[in-house]
């Protein structure tokens, strides 16, 4: 799909077809109803104008190449008037070398080159298994030369030839920044979406992952593919996919954040409702558990869709460790989770209106640090917070080069200085730190932003309201979170709806063999996983290994 | 809709909260109370306001643990609210430890300022009542001591442990006493104290500083009530024995004669209690069944303990001495007090409620009359860490 004309086409659409707008009222209310917005559809691709490449000469043909790029510098033609031959590319997409050492035998060639067959022939002898497409209106030719492509055009011939000799710059596949583990693959993914889809293809090596290429972003044209296992994947799902995508008309994508915002179900929301990963290996069990991944040429994020809530608190290294370790380390996940988005609260509620809470030696201990302190709790939660907060973004954005400074200010400077002049209590950097790290334990960096971000709505309803707050927020929260979907899977499931088969993999991971289908709640095509009879165990107990 | 929601969050925020809020320094935690008679007036209140710096190890500094205010007036739940005449905080009676009732006071009946306890929604239900012997409620109060410092955390503490070790506290709580005093079958009980040493000197920080401080609070005895009025103290004997007939008991141990002059220790280490209650031709009568786990603590009599004989005999000895102490309090309990502290009316009200209601009104006599049987089996386990006892090897 190419919408290289279609800011015009769309005025156009817009222009007839709808009323002229009253007020911003009217407008709101206004329904679309399907009929029309089909027809809609199918207008926009009869309005197109093609403009077909048929009876140019090669002066007109370098006219309107010339016209479409400009003068830019990287745009390179090469002509060959006796023979007929216009050989164009984009000097900065195309590997400079495979160019030198090919094109010159099309100008060696003693060939007639009259027609489009003849053509092919040739440049199969010449490229080879160098992929290449025919390509026979301006549009198609505009696009395969962004792409990397060299086309060679033959004087009256109705179609050209498009090479893709794209270039190889790309950095090598290295571990992952973000998402590390102990144990498991340390490759992973870069910017460059065709490496990282032979990452995924080699740990899948099977006929039904298929892979779906869109283009999206009328300025910067950024390949985008999902990739599912067909048979498995959930098919409503997966046109579901398809359609938001192929609805998406922005002008540029540079990053999975981009898509997932645009493909979202809802976006006023704290959540993430699409997972993204760096791991290959995250994303090829994924794959095979029924879910859709979607991949974005130029970033190392991968789309992993539907997301629903259990699953940012799921990582690779559960599978690759014991499932007693993996349960515990979960749960771990969980309380973290928790902690990361009460702590402060409950502190501010306990201190100020529910000191009887707390036992007496604790309250005394508390009483007796805070003795001088010159805030109220919750300004005092509040200030090591947003010093907190402002330490991290300093933290990230700093140059690597001053970057110890941020240790020394933050740990020296606003903790033990704070504390020791007197102006917070150290409980309170004991509250501030848990908090803090707790926030770190969430695997997903997106997903750890709603505690961040609910956490201090949550400290200003406990210092108006105490504990009643805190739960008053929490049971916001919690209806927010069931009214969440995922490309139409509750945000909340397995939990809400509960759905008991799936517990084996939630709260705690059971091991891997008594694991025998896919998670209900994706809806895959095919249910079973695990075609073992039963747990492996001696012969005689008749275990499922011996047989 | 969007507008409902505005207004529903904002009536939150402005119809409640706020009221109870306090912030930590502005607070003052009460953790004892001591009622006195008052000459003028009916009550006098002493709460003890902790200063949570001084027993906080780092932050303190040698001064006062507590500050100790004494006001008089006609009811308790107003003098709890005008300790600010002298105090600078705000009192948080939520965290309070022990209530110490002055002997005068409960003497007279006036233990009628329950109802304020009860009633208030801050205090709770988890503080030690006891009662001053021969000395004033607010004196034990006042006395300093060097590890919990405040008087009251000091016998919270105390009595908590006592009652885990040994069983020398009725573990009383406002709940129980209410219920007791209430209910028509049973009578209240507390732990009583006392200061032993000179109450002179125990409100100031040098009584900290001694190993043997000038004045110690310790556990003298038993108070008892009939209805609201306390009739008299029964030794700490006594009440470890009622303790052990109400299956209240955790842990306790006993000395046993085993030959003239010689002793066997036993450390009870679990024991039940079961009372079951008749009418029989017109006397109530109750069988107490206690069945106890024993391990041989001390042993003075060199018998062979490889011997099971020796554990049977032993065992004997100890259900005697049990049979003996307990039939004995019960018989000061029916004889000399004429209250029913056990609950045994409580006992036949579950059990035989026909003859009970015919009885009810008299019960406190009916009681006098009571039988009594009391049926004790101890299993002697084992012999601690050693058999053969050091004495036997003697040259």
């Amino acid at each position: 799909m190419y919408y290289g004309n279609s800011e015009k086409a769309s005025q156009k659409k817009w222009g007839e077809n709808v009323a002229p707008i009253k007020s911003i009222r009217t407008l709101k209310k206004k329904r679309i109803s399907w009929e029309e917005k089909l027809n809609r559809e199918v207008k926009v691709d009869n309005d197109k104008e093609v403009q077909r490449i048929d009876n140019h000469s090669i002066e007109q043909l370098k006219m309107e190449i010339t016209g479409a790029f400009g003068n830019t510098a990287d745009l390179k033609m090469v002509e060959s008037t006796e023979k007929g031959i216009l050989l164009f590319y984009l000097d900065s997409m195309v590997d400079s070398k495979t160019v030198k050492d090919t094109t010159p035998v099309i100008y060696r060639t003693d060939r007639e080159l009259s027609t489009v067959k003849e053509l092919t022939s040739l440049c199969n002898e010449i490229f080879g298994g160098a992929s290449f497409q025919l390509v026979g209106t301006m549009q198609e030719i505009y696009t395969a030369v962004l792409d990397g492509c060299i086309v060679i055009t033959i004087e009256h011939l109705n179609q050209s030839l498009a090479i893709s000799m794209m270039t190889d710059e790309k950095r090598s596949v290295s571990e992952p920044t973000t998402q590390t583990v102990i144990r498991g693959p340390k490759d992973g993914f870069i910017e460059s979406v065709s490496t990282n889809i032979s990452l995924i293809r080699r740990r899948i090596r099977n006929q039904n992952l298929r892979f779906e290429r869109f283009t999206i972003g009328e300025a910067t044209q950024t390949a985008v593919y999902i990739g599912f296992v067909n048979g498995i994947a959930n098919n409503a799902i997966l046109e579901e996919v398809r359609n938001r995508l192929k609805k998406i008309k922005v002008s540029a994508i540079f990053e999975s954040g981009n898509i997932e915002e645009l493909i979202a179900d809802k976006t006023f929301t704290f959540f993430p409702l699409a997972l993204n990963t760096e791991r290959p290996d995250t994303v090829a069990a994924n794959l095979v558990e029924g879910k859709i991944v979607i991949l974005i040429d130029g970033t190392p994020f991968v789309l992993i869709v539907p997301a629903v809530f259990v699953n940012f608190f799921e990582i690779a290294e559960d599978y690759y460790q014991p499932y007693f370790l993996a349960s515990f380390l979960r749960m771990i996940r969980y309380l973290s989770f928790m902690i990361a988005l009460l702590t402060p609260s409950l502190y501010v509620g306990v201190l100020t209106f529910h000191h009887e809470l707390l036992p007496t030696t604790l309250l005394l201990s508390v009483i007796a640090q805070r003795e001088g302190v010159p805030f109220p709790a919750v300004i005092e939660v509040l200030l090591m917070e947003i010093t907190f907060e402002i330490l991290r973004e300093a933290g990230v954005r700093m140059p690597k080069v001053v970057g110890q400074m941020v240790s020394i200010v933050g740990a020296l400077v606003i903790g033990q200085a704070a504390a020791e002049a007197g102006i917070i209590s150290n409980i309170m950097i004991i509250i501030v730190s848990i908090t803090a790290i707790s926030n770190f334990v969430s695997p997903v960096y997106s997903f750890a932003a709603a505690s961040r971000i609910l956490r201090f709505l949550l400290i200003i309803f406990a210092a108006v309201l105490g504990l009643y707050g805190v739960l008053i927020v929490l049971v916001a929260m919690v209806a927010h979170l069931s009214s969440l979907r995922s490309f139409g899977i509750p945000y909340l499931a397995p939990i809400a709806p509960f759905i008991i088969e799936d517990q084996k993999d939630v709260f705690v991971r059971f091991p891997f063999w008594s694991m025998k289908k896919r998670p209900k709640y994706l809806r895959a095509e095919s249910e079973p996983k695990i075609f073992m009879e039963s747990s492996p165990s001696p012969p005689d107990k008749g275990g499922g290994n011996n047989k | 809709m969007k507008r409902k929601y505005i207004i529903f969050f904002l009536s939150i925020c402005t119809l409640t909260g706020c009221w109870d809020h306090r912030e930590l320094s502005d607070i003052t935690v009460v953790t004892g109370m001591a009622v006195d008679k008052s000459d003028d007036e009916k009550y006098m209140l002493s709460v003890e306001g902790i200063n949570a710096q001084e027993l906080n190890v780092k932050t303190a500094s040698g001064f006062a643990p507590s500050i100790i205010f004494t006001l008089e007036g006609e009811t308790i739940a107003e003098l709890a609210r005008k300790m600010n005449i002298g105090v600078s905080k705000h009192l948080v009676y939520s965290h309070m430890k022990t209530l110490i009732i002055g002997e005068e006071v409960a003497r007279e009946g006036m233990i009628e300022f329950l109802d304020f306890l009860e009633r208030n929604r801050e205090i709770r239900d988890d503080f030690n009542i006891t009662i001053a012997r021969n000395v004033k409620a607010k004196d034990i109060l006042t006395v300093t001591y060097q590890f919990q410092k405040s008087s009251a955390l000091k016998i919270h503490t105390q009595l908590e442990s006592f009652v885990q070790n040994w069983g020398g506290d009725p573990h009383v709580r406002l709940s129980d006493v209410i219920k007791a005093w209430t209910s028509p079958g049973s009578q209240p009980i507390m732990a009583a104290l006392t200061i032993k040493g000179d109450p002179k000197k125990g409100p100031s920080t040098d009584n900290m500083k001694k190993v043997t401080p000038d004045a110690l609070v310790t556990v003298d005895s038993l108070a008892i009530f009939k209805e609201e009025k306390l009739i008299g103290f029964l030794p700490l004997e006594d009440t470890r024995n009622i303790l052990w007939i109400t299956n209240k008991i955790k842990k306790t141990a006993i000395s046993v004669p085993c030959k003239k002059d010689k002793f066997l220790a036993i450390r009870i280490y679990n024991t039940k209690t079961k009372i079951k209650g008749k009418m029989k031709n017109g006397r109530p009568s109750f069988y107490v069944k206690v069945r106890a786990e024993a391990y041989l603590d001390s042993s003075q009599c060199l018998e062979d303990l490889t011997q099971i004989n020796t554990y049977s005999n032993f065992e004997e000895l100890t259900e005697k001495e049990i049979h003996k102490g307990l039939s004995a309090t019960i018989k000061k309990l029916q004889q000399e007090y004429k209250s029913d502290i056990l609950g045994m009316g409580e006992i036949l009200y579950r059990q035989d409620y026909e003859s009970f209601k015919k009885i009810e009104k008299e019960w406190d006599k009916s009681f006098q009359d009571a039988i009594i049987d009391v049926d004790v089996k101890v299993q002697l386990r084992r012999s601690g860490i050693r058999t053969k006892s050091l004495l036997s090897n003697q040259k």
